[in-house]
C-alpha cells in the first residue's frame, strides 16, 4: 500500500483561518459542551440500554440458521479469495484484491458501518463460523459437545489488544520498505492471514469458539468494540433496538478492554504522525541505528516498533492522568474500578481518530475494491468479471477542504460523545452531581488533549 | 535575516495551548477548592472552641 494513497492526504488549499485555530475552537466547543452538561445532566442515562425489540418475524428470519450459515459461507469465502489473490495474484499492492479487502474494507467499514448498525462482524466471522461448524460436526459424530478448558479470566481482553498492534504492526511497520514509502506484499499478507487463521482456530478449539471471540480474537473484540455504539443488537433469539452508545457502557468490564481501545487510537495515531510529527524524531533515530551498523530494514522496524509503542504508551497515560485526577475527588471509586469504568468513554475518540485519518482513503479505494478490484481480484490483466476492470478512482471525489472539514467535525463530535459518555458515568460513581462534574474537569482535559493532538496529526500530515 | 524558515517546526505550540489553559484552569480550581476546605476546618475548629494560637 503506497503511503500518499494510503491516507489520501491533500495540501489544504485555502482555509479561511489557520489550522490551528480550528483546534481552538474545537476546545471552545468542548468545553461549552461541558458546561451545557453539567448544568443540564443530572442523572444517568446510558446505564439502561432501553432495548425495544424487533418485529418476531424480522428476528426470526435474520437469526435464523440458514442466514447464519449463509452469512458465515460469505465470510469464508471472501477470506479464501482475499488469501487466494494473495497469493497467486499480482505483488503490485494496489491491483491485488487482497490488501484493499483486508486493510480498507473490512478494517474500515466494519468499525464505520458497526459504529452505526451494531456489530456487523459478527455474523460475517468466517473464523467464528467454522468453528461453529466444526463444532456441530464434532456433536454430531461424538454426540456431545466438545469439552474446552476455562479461560484464564485474567487475561481477559489482553490477547486481543495484543491481536491487534500486531496486526497495525504488520501494516504500518512490517511493510515499510523505506523511510518514505509502504509496499506491503500481497503474498505476506496472505501467509499473515493463514497463520491467524490457524491460531484462532486453534484457540477456539482450546476456550470455545464464543468466549474466544469475545476475549481474545482480536477482529471480533475490535469490531465488537465499535459496535457497542450502535443501535441495534441480538439478544435471547430475538434482535432489538437500543439506545445509542448505551451498550457501550459495560462493555469495559472485561480486563484489558482499556487496552484495546488505548491500542485503536494508538495505532491510528502512530499511522498518521508516521510521515508527518513523528517523521524527524524516526528519522533521527533511524539514522543513530544504522550508524552503528544496523542493516538498514532491521533499523527502520526497531525505530518504528519503539515509536509505535511509545504512541501506546502516551495515549495510556494521558487516560490514566485523567483518571488520577477524577481520584482527588472526594467520595472517588478505586482507581482500578475509574480506570475500567471510563474506559467505553474512549471508544468515539477512536472511532473518531479512524474517520478523521481514514474517511477519504476509505471514499477513494472502495472505487478500487468495487471497480477494478472486484473485476480483476488476482490483478494479472487477464480477467474482467464484471464489466469494471477499466474503472478507475476518482480522486476529485472529494476536495481537499472538504476532508479537513470532516476530519474536525468527525474529531469534535467523537469527544463531545466521548465527553458525554464520562458525564453519564461520573454521575453513576458521584450521585451528587456538583461532585460528579468536579471529577469530570479531568476528563475534559484528556478529550481536549486528544482532540488537540488529534487535529495537529492532521495538520502536519495534510501539510 | 529572520529565523522564519523554520516557523513551521514550532507550530505545535499553538496546539498546545488549549491543552495548557484547560488544565491551568483545573489546577486552579483545585488548589483553590483546597484552601476553602482548609480554612473552613480552620474556622469551624475556632468556632467550636479549638485552640487559638496567638499570633506576632
Amino acid at each position: 500500500m503506497t503511503l500518499p494513497v494510503a491516507h489520501a492526504l491533500a495540501s489544504r488549499q485555502d482555509l479561511p483561518i489557520p489550522a490551528w485555530l480550528f483546534a481552538w475552537a474545537a476546545s471552545i466547543v468542548l468545553i461549552v459542551s461541558f458546561f451545557a452538561l453539567s448544568a443540564a445532566w443530572r442523572k444517568p442515562q446510558f446505564e439502561d440500554e432501553h432495548r425495544r425489540p424487533l418485529g418476531e418475524r424480522l428476528s426470526a428470519a435474520l437469526l435464523s440458521l440458514p442466514a447464519q450459515v449463509l452469512c458465515g459461507a460469505i465470510g469464508v469465502f471472501l477470506l479464501g479469495v482475499a488469501v487466494y489473490a494473495g497469493l497467486r495474484g499480482t505483488e503490485a499492492p494496489d491491483r491485488n484484491f487482497a490488501l484493499t479487502f483486508l486493510f480498507v474494507t473490512c478494517w474500515l467499514g466494519f468499525p464505520f458501518f458497526s459504529a452505526i448498525f451494531g456489530d456487523l462482524f459478527r455474523p460475517f466471522n468466517p473464523w467464528r463460523a467454522i468453528g461453529r461448524a466444526a463444532g456441530g460436526a464434532f456433536a454430531k459424530l461424538a454426540g456431545q459437545r466438545p469439552a474446552h478448558l476455562a479461560y484464564p479470566e485474567r487475561l481477559g481482553r489482553w490477547p486481543a489488544a495484543v491481536g491487534l498492534l500486531a496486526f497495525v504492526w504488520i501494516e504500518v511497520v512490517y511493510g515499510r520498505t523505506s523511510i518514505v514509502s509502504v509496499d506491503i506484499e500481497p503474498h505476506a499478507v496472505a501467509v499473515a492471514a493463514l497463520v491467524y487463521s490457524v491460531y484462532t482456530l486453534a484457540m477456539m478449539a482450546v476456550f470455545g469458539v464464543e468466549k474466544w471471540c469475545d476475549r481474545g480474537e482480536a477482529f471480533s473484540v475490535y469490531f465488537g468494540m465499535f459496535g457497542r455504539l450502535g443501535i441495534f443488537g441480538a439478544r435471547d433469539g430475538r434482535l432489538y433496538r437500543r439506545r445509542p452508545f448505551s451498550a457501550a457502557t459495560n462493555w469495559a468490564t472485561v480486563p484489558g478492554s482499556a487496552a484495546v481501545v488505548i491500542a485503536s487510537i494508538a495505532a491510528t495515531s502512530f499511522d498518521g504522525a508516521q510521515d508527518g510529527a513523528f517523521k524527524d524524531p524516526i528519522e533521527s533515530l533511524f539514522n543513530w541505528f544504522t550508524d552503528r551498523g544496523m542493516a538498514l530494514t532491521t533499523g527502520l522496524r526497531l525505530t518504528d516498533t519503539i515509536f509505535m509503542l511509545a504512541t501506546f504508551g502516551a495515549v495510556a497515560a494521558v487516560y490514566m492522568l485523567g483518571v488520577r485526577g477524577m481520584r482527588t475527588v472526594p467520595g472517588a471509586p478505586s482507581f482500578k474500578q475509574l480506570r475500567t469504568g471510563f474506559a467505553h468513554t474512549l471508544i468515539p475518540i477512536a472511532l473518531a481518530y479512524l474517520v478523521a485519518h481514514y474517511f477519504s482513503f476509505f471514499v477513494f479505494q472502495e472505487q478500487a475494491q468495487f471497480g477494478y478490484l472486484l473485476s480483476d481480484p488476482l490483478g494479472t490483466g487477464h480477467t474482467d468479471l464484471f464489466g469494471t476492470v477499466s474503472n478507475e478512482v476518482d480522486y476529485k471525489l472529494l476536495s481537499a477542504n472538504a476532508i479537513w472539514y470532516v476530519q474536525v467535525a468527525a474529531l469534535v463530535i467523537g469527544h463531545v460523545i466521548g465527553l458525554m459518555l464520562a458525564h453519564d458515568r461520573a454521575l453513576v460513581y458521584w450521585p451528587d452531581y456538583r461532585k460528579a462534574t468536579a471529577s469530570q474537569y479531568w476528563m475534559l482535559a484528556v478529550m481536549v488533549a486528544f482532540t488537540c493532538f488529534g487535529l495537529y496529526l492532521l495538520s502536519v500530515a495534510n501539510g | 535575516m529572520l529565523p522564519v524558515a523554520h516557523v513551521g517546526h514550532y507550530l505545535w505550540v499553538f496546539y498546545v495551548i488549549p491543552i495548557l489553559i484547560v488544565v491551568g484552569a483545573i489546577l486552579r480550581n483545585a488548589i483553590a477548592q483546597r484552601r476553602a476546605g482548609r480554612d473552613e476546618a480552620g474556622e469551624s475548629s475556632t468556632a467550636g472552641g479549638g485552640k487559638i494560637t496567638k499570633r506576632d
